[in-house]
């Protein structure tokens, strides 16, 4: 699975992408925890209030979405654009 | 109907003439332009950095587009957005819209900067002679 970040999340985290091998379909909220036990960094992005998440371009309503391998994820602030 | 994403400054005025030229049937061009403020809360800004996340961006401006496209009648469309490092006095944005009357072309655009503010994929960092910050969200 294809993990981007941006913005302030991909600063934090000191990257802008993770690729990670999942056996079985799982929830965004999983994934976050995976993510958060890497390290301090990673804890510390998904602490930010108002963090956005979008699964293959289209923004989440929950983060109880299910995604799998074929998925891209992807975590940022809210946009400021325009 | 065009959306460009890119590094490069462009200039306003041979666009609008091509835009303008394309679309003789229409009564009304409207445009709009964003630039880089010189001055954010008082401080002088040194430059600006604009971050994309293009697949989405192209993704969620060509569906905005298309439900604007059912409510508002519109002939023809033109969206150029900047990223990379811009200075102040540059161009953030163009929107250029070509409709039958005047009415059409300034709804549409109105709409269209909103989705830019609220949906699509840049991010704006400020940076300042001794900090840089990213640009909170507009409510």
């Amino acid at each position: 699975m294809r993990i981007l970040y941006f913005a302030e999340i991909k600063e934090i985290i000191g990257k802008g992408e993770d690729i990670i091998n999942i056996q079985n379909a799982t929830s965004l909220n999983d994934l976050i925890e995976n993510l958060k036990s890497i390290n301090e960094k990673y804890r510390l992005a998904f602490k930010k209030k108002n963090l956005k998440c979008a699964v293959n371009f289209e923004y989440i309503d929950s983060f109880e979405k299910k995604i799998n391998n074929t998925d891209e994820v992807a975590f940022f602030p809210p946009v400021t654009g325009g | 109907m065009k959306v460009l994403f890119q590094s490069k400054n462009f200039k306003v005025g041979k666009i609008l003439e091509d835009f303008s030229s394309k679309n003789i049937q229409s009564g009304s061009i409207i445009s709009f332009l964003g630039k880089v403020r010189e001055f954010s809360n008082q401080k002088k800004l040194r430059s600006m950095d604009i971050e994309l996340y293009e697949k989405m961006a192209k993704h969620q401006t060509h569906r905005a587009i298309k439900s604007l496209f059912e409510k508002i009648q519109i002939e023809d469309l033109l969206i150029i957005h900047r990223y990379g490092n811009l200075k102040p006095g540059e161009n953030i944005i163009f929107i250029l819209v070509a409709s039958k009357h005047r009415t059409e072309g300034f709804k549409f655009i109105q709409e269209m900067v909103i989705f830019f503010k609220k949906k699509i994929t840049f991010w704006k960092k400020e940076n300042f002679s001794n900090i840089s910050q990213w640009v909170k969200e507009q409510k």
